[in-house]
């Protein structure tokens, strides 16, 4: 399955990039995905699944598009 | 008196006299500082219905018992007026050494009254108070003004100044100060002008009375240290503020063309990483160890100082996906002293106005190079240009044709850079910022999207509102504080509440602040309600566009959703019944006494029977 995954704030110098596309072989939970993609679980931060927050063990679907944020407050 | 000096600076511009005042420990600890000075020398001085305009207004500057003392991020100033934009209570907060040069001055807010019969700056060092003639810099931007200054006074000198549209009042014309900081969105710079006030230069070198000095020096020192520390390890500051428009784009919260979208496939081009990448300089304000002005070079190849509602407001707000062109914008708004938020409202209306054929314009949405002229024009209310700069509720009153449905503005001031089509307690948040539309009060969209539900009108919403209100709107306001290093790095609150401690020698718990807090918002309401004395919750009603079924999002993720109006008013009374305020949005008699405002309500009656 293809999904999306863009990093938000401080993610992108963690993750090491920005924004891409992932070919995988079978389906993923979001937790799985930080792994994957070399994220520390223990930073705050909020996964958008399609413009939805989610929990980490919600399994994504072929075609999402995921972004990994920093729990903003709005400054 | 530790913590305050007990000393106010007035200054007539009609007399040309200056004169320091005493205030009471009394007076002190109930209003404590910032807006809470402001606040309650308005509702005392200000004659009921004067033009904004009028000399009869007043401007307040106002510090904090914590300001201007080494700590984190202490460098901020209050500054309030009567509003000419919205006719009620305005205010700002600017970081500017002003606060820092006051503190040692020796005085803890000072109130400008009159008129000037021509340009006039003053020029305050400790006790001497000069009126100098302004010819020289008047007609000049603000970089140019201050670099004039900064010449005749030093580098050091604390500066507050006015631009073009402050001199020409602009009715969103704000103040500013140092290389990008600026405050007082309602039209507190052209209260400035109004009285030709075009600068006030400020120097001091007394110490701040405090209770424990060498206490609070060591106490500072450490803490801005462990705050710099936390940012370099979060990152933070690499995009600062500007990090959420890509957050605000993935869940449809962007102001897109006037706020009629809530996402763009350019967005990115204007994003906080290529911002970060285009960076030439990092800018703050004095006492701060996260700073987060970054800034680039413009179209034109100036050094512009941005922040997120500068790229959400003149960026995707106007569809200008263009960095360095939103940098010239947001430079031309700063050089000018018009604040970038309105000035991004206003043009989004415009071109949204006419795009619908309401009106007769040239100006369309992405246009960058016809945006940088009718700033100008509007700056010198020359054509168009006077129309623009009454601002979004004006213009859609002259304009008619249904067009205030669309005019995003909540009392006049113009919303900022969250599109609360579908976010409906940030909804609630922009209708009762006791300013007009301000996000800084309160925000809560990560709270309504991650704890709640986004689809939700209940009770929680309501109460988390108050609550931020209560630190963001209150606390932060009056000791005066930037609230970054608590909001965006998790500084514990009680930090604020032990630097006062210190430094005054009280023993105040985080709920003696709120309690202030509730009292400055109740008297910050009876203010409007004075102003306007049919006064009735449909002032405090979000704009109509995003409550039309034809302007929910056709795709996406909150894809013909939007906000519903009876949810909406159940939400709205929530909030009234929380604080204690009736169903028109003012506070009752029992609410105002519990607050010891026994002699405002009182005054208020007069106009407004309260229940």
């Amino acid at each position: 399955m293809k999904i999306k995954v863009k990093m938000i704030g401080h993610f992108i110098y963690e993750a090491g990039f920005s924004e891409k596309e992932l070919e995988l072989e079978k389906p993923i939970t979001a937790s799985q995905l930080l792994s994957f993609i070399n994220i520390q679980e223990q930073r705050p931060k909020i996964i958008i699944r399609n413009g939805r927050a989610i929990a980490l063990d919600e399994e994504l679907e072929d075609g999402d598009r995921i972004a990994i944020s920093p729990i903003y407050s709005g400054g | 008196m530790n913590g305050w000096s007990g000393n106010l600076l007035r200054i007539n511009l009609s007399t040309k006299s200056a004169k320091k005042e005493s205030f009471t420990e009394e007076f002190a600890k109930t209003w404590i500082g910032g807006r809470g000075f402001a606040i309650k020398i308005l509702w005392d001085e200000l004659k009921p219905g004067i033009d904004a305009l009028n000399p009869e207004n007043k401007l307040v500057i106002a510090l904090g018992p914590i300001a201007g003392i080494p700590a984190p991020n202490t460098g901020k100033t209050v500054v309030a007026a009567k509003s000419p934009l919205t006719g009620g209570y305005g205010d700002g907060n600017l970081g500017t050494r002003v606060t820092v040069e006051l503190r040692k001055a020796g005085y803890d807010a000072m109130i400008i009254e009159g008129k000037a019969d021509s340009p006039t700056y003053l020029n305050i060092v400790n006790d001497k108070v000069e009126i100098l003639p302004a010819n020289e810099i008047w007609g000049k931007g603000t970089y140019d003004t201050m670099d004039w200054l900064y010449k005749k006074y030093g580098k050091a000198a604390g500066i507050l100044t006015i631009g073009q549209g402050g001199e020409n009042k602009v009715l969103y014309a704000v103040i500013r100060s140092m290389e990008g900081r600026s405050g007082g969105r309602p039209g507190i710079g052209a209260v400035m002008g109004s009285k030709n006030l075009k600068a006030i230069v400020v120097k001091g070198t007394k110490d701040i009375p405090m209770a424990n000095p060498a206490g609070m020096k060591e106490l500072g020192a450490e803490d801005l240290k462990k705050v710099g520390a936390i940012d370099k390890k979060t990152g933070w500051s690499i995009q600062g503020t500007t990090g959420v428009l890509s957050w605000c784009n993935e869940v449809a919260a962007l102001p897109v063309r006037n706020m009629r979208k809530t996402s763009h496939p350019d967005a990115w081009k204007i994003d906080g990483e290529r911002l970060n990448n285009a960076r030439v300089a990092t800018y703050g304000c004095p006492n701060c160890t996260m700073r987060c002005g970054i800034a680039i070079h413009d179209h034109e190849g100036r050094e512009s100082e941005l922040d997120y509602e500068n790229i959400g407001m003149l960026g995707s707000n106007l569809e200008i996906f263009d960095l360095p062109q939103v940098a010239s914008l947001n430079y031309l708004c700063d050089d000018y002293g018009l604040d970038t938020i309105s000035a991004g409202g206003v043009l989004g209306f415009y071109a949204d106005a006419v795009d619908r054929g309401s009106i007769e314009g040239d100006f369309k949405f992405g246009d960058a190079e016809r945006a940088k002229e009718l700033l100008r024009m509007t700056a010198y209310r020359e054509g168009v240009g006077d129309f623009l700069a009454g601002g979004t509720m004006r213009m859609a009153q002259k304009i008619g044709r249904n067009s205030m449905d669309y005019a995003m503005q909540v009392k006049g001031l113009e919303i900022s850079a969250y599109n609360c089509k579908f976010i409906p307690g940030m909804a609630l948040a922009f209708a009762t910022s006791p300013i007009g539309a301000h996000h800084k009060e309160s925000w809560v969209i990560m709270f309504e999207i991650t704890q709640t539900s986004r689809e939700s009108y209940g009770r929680e919403k309501a109460q988390k509102v108050i609550e931020l209100q209560r630190i963001r709107g209150g606390m932060f306001e009056f000791i005066v504080a930037c609230r970054f290093p608590w909001i965006e790095l998790g500084w514990d609150l009680q930090h604020y509440a032990d630097y006062f401690n210190k430094i005054t020698g009280m023993n105040w718990t985080l709920d003696d602040f709120f309690k202030v807090s509730d009292r400055i918002y109740a008297l910050m309401k009876f203010f409007w309600v004075r102003e306007f004395p049919n006064w009735d919750r449909t002032r405090d009603y979000p704009p109509k566009a995003w409550f039309d079924p034809s302007n929910a999002d056709k795709e996406g993720p909150i894809a013909g959703k939007i906000l519903e109006w009876d949810k909406f008013e159940k939400l709205l009374d929530s909030f009234y019944e929380i604080r204690g305020w009736d169903k028109r949005g003012i506070p009752t008699k029992k609410t105002a006494l519990g607050l010891g405002l026994a002699e405002e309500a009182a005054q208020v009656e007069k106009y407004s029977k309260l229940e």
